[in-house]
């Protein structure tokens, strides 16, 4: 009987086995790390101060950031994500049966949900007066907001300022 | 002369690669387009953010020894600058006011009163930026001072 022999196997091209390997574990990577679709309602046109002291927050599931612009009418414009949705909280609302305080009613309820642990995060332009942050720390302390955070950028040393001569260190 | 590689037939061994590496590399690109990783942003945290000033209506337990307050008034005399005042010290730059802050929290220290029980209250004017408060906040900080609030505006 006839033997038939399996012809010599040549592989052509280049071996794709360590390029598939480097992918799939950058691919598993990526995933592993990245936040994808997750948004805390942050208004990432605000341009934040930066600071060389800070730190990170683990648990971002309790918190809730609040975007803090100039509104109109001298009133802080505050924005934030709620039941889905990123849409303006005013402080006041003045209607014809009465004032409400939607803002502080949120806040409350957040502060019901989560308890002790519930967070406030603050994101303002670098140049905002106080005058329009002042309201929102007030209304965080009236709905009994224990932890309030202050977002800013990484930053380096502040650029050199003239010192003011004023009295000085004494 | 012949040619032998020419007329030998040509076996692939194994799967086709080529479309799994086709898709997985447009996953790896999707993946480092869409995906936002640690960001540059951290966080001040306040764990008492607003502090009302004058006397309030709060009844205290009995025994309840106040903190010790030391305020920290914070001014911008023009829109590039701005100036800390705290007891005896007026400075107008961070490293200044870090270091009269550090020596201010070692007096505390040196006449019993522990950084803890030392209520830092920041009362800015209305028109500071947010910038200079973060300056003076981050200051406050700095000098190891754990308790610090915003006051209302002066």
């Amino acid at each position: 009987m006839k033997k038939h022999k399996m012809p010599d196997m040549k592989e052509g091209g280049v071996n794709v086995t360590p390029l598939i390997d480097v992918v799939m574990c950058l691919i598993i990577f990526f995933m592993l790390v990245a936040r994808i679709g997750v948004s805390r309602g942050t208004d990432n046109k605000i341009e934040i101060p930066s600071s060389i002291l800070g730190m990170k927050i683990e648990d971002m599931g309790n918190t809730l950031t609040l975007n803090v612009r100039q509104g109109a009418m001298d009133e802080p414009m505050v924005t934030a994500l709620v039941e889905n949705q990123v849409r303006e909280i005013k402080l006041r609302e003045d209607r014809g049966s009465g004032v409400s305080y939607p803002l502080r009613s949120v806040l409350q309820s957040f502060r019901k949900i989560k308890g002790d642990l519930f967070k406030v995060i603050i994101r303002a332009p670098r140049d905002l007066p106080y005058r329009f942050i002042e309201p929102v720390l007030i209304t965080c302390a009236e709905a009994d907001v224990k932890n309030v955070n202050f977002n800013t950028k990484k930053g380096s040393e502040e650029p050199a300022e003239t010192p003011v001569a004023m009295g000085g260190l004494q | 002369m012949k040619v032998q590689a020419a007329k030998k037939v040509h076996y692939d061994s194994g799967p086709n690669m080529t479309p799994l590496v086709d898709v997985v590399m447009v996953i790896l690109i999707f993946l480092m387009l869409v995906g936002s990783f640690s960001s540059a942003e951290w966080y001040l945290v306040s764990n008492l953010p607003f502090k009302a000033k004058g006397a309030g209506s709060t009844n205290v337990p009995p025994g309840f020894i106040p903190d010790e307050p030391l305020e920290i008034r914070v001014d911008q005399p023009d829109p590039t600058r701005w100036v800390a005042s705290a007891g005896r010290i007026q400075v107008g730059d961070s490293a200044s006011l870090r270091a009269a802050l550090n020596k201010m929290r070692l007096e505390f220290n040196a006449t019993g009163t522990p950084t803890d029980k030392v209520q830092v209250v920041l009362a800015p004017g209305r028109m500071v930026k947010y910038e200079y408060l973060i300056r003076v906040y981050e200051a406050a900080m700095d000098a190891k001072f754990t308790k610090i609030a915003f006051a209302t505006a002066h």
